[in-house]
């Protein structure tokens, strides 16, 4: 029998635990035409402000060693123009995920309060961690009292899933990641980008106009899944761990440290059906260890005795 | 469609010292100006695909022309006849149909890579093509043979006076349009395709530029390849590009 894929992220019961990472996913429309959306475990659009942001002047990305740096800066075109495209989304027969930015407190309640008259939106990403804007963003993330406050601020303007995405760009994420389960967030999802840059040499300049941006991909797996297992050590709250997923390898490395759910990111730039290959290997994972279901993994590599 | 291709090379010839003609297996119905994404795993370095236009495109075939410039171009050059390359296609908008009987083509160095493929296309339509091909110096022309059996009238002109005239495509530009009603399409360094469109909007004839930048993901998600355009907005060259309507991205002093 093919082993049971599904997972719970608050009232979300997601087919399987792999979804596309904020931001490198669009609207979903972009990857449509690669294979049927309704395969992933949710599919979670790009961050959303309440008005339309024009994002940073270019250049916005750079490759760096087995990754790359962007500085986008919340391009998008606001809440009400966003819905249009969300709305598509109720083709596909899995949960849509809103990434949800703002500059002040009443920003994010703005966006909020537009989605929640959405039936296709299922969940919210609380993004705290933008590190590519100048006010609110990162701002959010890094404090966890900031952190609280907002989460608090968030949680009676709607019954649906509350995930709350942390900055890794902290002394201790742990913190952070307490402080937002205790204001009332159903999960936490980590990590957003480590901020960064890169100088090109011959023109002596940063290559980023925005001159720092954040860095994802391969490069930091190995912090991203350190950042998991301490936060989901910590959390009673289900984790969604992300951050240089590439394989099904990649992903079940992040489920035995504790992650319930994985999200795939810059991987998809590279090849573009990324996603559905590793729902694919996750399962062969699975039978080939005999294990019935994917939740038999999680945190295994946690409790597998003495060390 | 757009889609995920493993195709085998079927061709990979050195042209000069720096530029590579790769034909591989199978047809992916590209229009001219689009491109693919070419994946140069399974390492990770480059992390990134790389972006190369379509220089031509059959039922069975799809050709690049690259020339090597880092990295990523150099580990594609090593790549031998039989080996399998990660294709992602096609890719962008392309150049729009023409609604005037005369195109004039302008090249500058690489740049001619996707106006091979256009000239011949328009050719297929019954269009008079004029090519105008520029490039530095007389050993980045490749392929001159083959660009000139397809045009009508075909000029060269080069920044050092190697091959051809010695200048610089704009400087031949206006008098080869004349007084003629032709479309002008051009691909090569953005200085060429600013001075191209200023040619353009002083003699009132529609142009469209083929743009560069640095891409992700290739496909319009992740917002990394905008370009400011003259109304002030940012636009994906993946995804309402790599052609722009000239006006819509160079704007001159009025
Ligand atoms: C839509 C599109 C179509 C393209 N079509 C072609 C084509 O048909 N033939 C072709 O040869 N190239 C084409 N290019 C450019 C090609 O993608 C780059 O040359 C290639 O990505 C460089 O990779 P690399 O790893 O060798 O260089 P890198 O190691 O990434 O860079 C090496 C050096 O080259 C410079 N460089 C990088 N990218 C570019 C660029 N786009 N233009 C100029 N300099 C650059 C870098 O600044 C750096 O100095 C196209 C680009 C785009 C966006
Ligand atoms: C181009 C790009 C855009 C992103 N945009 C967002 C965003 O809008 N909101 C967000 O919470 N995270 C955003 N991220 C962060 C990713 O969702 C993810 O947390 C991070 O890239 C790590 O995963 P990865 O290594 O798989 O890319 C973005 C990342 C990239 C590369
Ligand atoms: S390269 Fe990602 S949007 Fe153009």
């Amino acid at each position: 029998m093919a082993p049971d894929l599904t997972v719970k992220i608050g009232n979300l019961l997601l087919k399987n635990p792999v979804m596309p990472a904020s931001g490198c996913f669009g609207y979903g429309e972009e990857y449509a035409s690669f294979y049927d959306l309704s395969c992933l475990g949710a599919i979670v659009v790009t961050g959303t402000t309440a008005t339309p942001r024009t994002g940073n002047p270019p250049v916005r990305i750079t490759e760096t060693p087995a990754g790359m740096l962007n500085a986008i800066g919340l391009q998008n075109p606001g809440v009400e123009a966003a819905c249009v495209k969300i709305r598509r989304l109720q083709a596909y027969k899995t949960p849509v995920i809103v990434n949800v930015a703002g500059n002040t407190v009443e920003e994010y309640l703005q966006v909020i309060e537009v989605l929640e008259r959405e039936k296709t939106v299922s969940a919210y990403e609380i993004n705290i961690s933008c590190p590519n804007v100048k006010a609110g963003g990162m701002a959010f993330g890094t404090d966890p009292d900031t952190a609280a406050k907002l989460v608090a601020a968030l949680r009676p303007a709607t019954q649906k899933t509350l995930i709350v995405k942390l900055s890794p760009n902290v002394t201790d994420i742990v913190d952070v990641a307490k402080a937002v389960e205790v204001a009332g967030a159903d999960a936490v999802s980590l990590i957003n980008t480590l901020l960064g840059m890169a100088i090109d040499v011959e023109r002596r300049r940063p290559v980023l106009a925005n001159i720092t941006g954040g860095l994802s991909g391969p490069a930091v797996k190995p912090v991203a899944l350190r950042m998991v297992w301490q936060v989901s050590e910590a959390l009673k709250i289900p984790v969604i761990g992300m951050g240089g997923i590439s394989n099904a390898k990649d992903a079940v490395e992040f489920l035995l440290a504790g992650a319930t759910a994985v999200a795939i990111g810059a991987a998809n730039f590279r090849n573009p059906t990324v996603c559905p290959e590793v729902i694919n290997g996750i399962e062969n994972y699975l039978t080939r260890h005999g294990f019935q279901s994917v939740r038999e993994i999680i945190g295994l590599a946690r409790t597998q005795g003495d060390r | 469609m757009m889609q995920k291709r493993q195709m085998e090379i079927l061709e990979h010839t050195q042209l000069t010292e720096e530029i590579f003609r790769l034909t591989l297996a199978g047809g992916i119905g590209a229009k001219p100006g689009q491109f693919v994404q070419v994946g140069l795993g399974p390492t990770w370095e480059p992390f990134l695909n790389r972006p190369f236009s379509v220089h031509n495109c059959t039922k069975t075939t799809l050709s690049l022309l690259y020339r090597v410039v880092g990295h990523g171009t150099r580990l594609l050059a090593q790549k031998q006849r039989g080996s399998i390359l990660s294709v992602v296609g096609p890719l962008g908008k392309g150049f729009p149909p023409t609604k005037r009987r005369q195109a004039v083509l302008v090249a500058g160095g690489i740049g001619a890579a996707p106006l091979y493929y256009l000239m011949r296309m328009l050719r297929a339509e019954g269009k008079d093509v004029i090519f105008l091909y520029g490039a530095k110096t007389a050993a980045q022309i490749v392929l001159e043979d083959e660009y000139r059996s397809l045009a009508r009238e075909f000029y060269l002109i080069t920044e050092d006076g190697t091959a051809g005239t010695k200048g610089l495509v704009t400087d031949l530009l206006p008098q080869i349009l004349g007084e003629n009603e032709a479309e002008i399409f051009a691909c090569g360094p953005n200085a060429m395709l600013r001075a191209v469109a200023q040619t353009a909007a002083e003699k009132k004839l529609p142009c469209f530029v083929s743009l560069e930048a640095q891409m992700a993901c290739g496909v319009g998600a992740c917002l990394g390849c905008v370009v400011a355009t003259a109304d002030g907005n940012y636009r994906r060259v993946c995804a309402d590009g790599p052609v722009f309507a000239a006006e819509e991205v160079f704007r001159f002093g009025s």
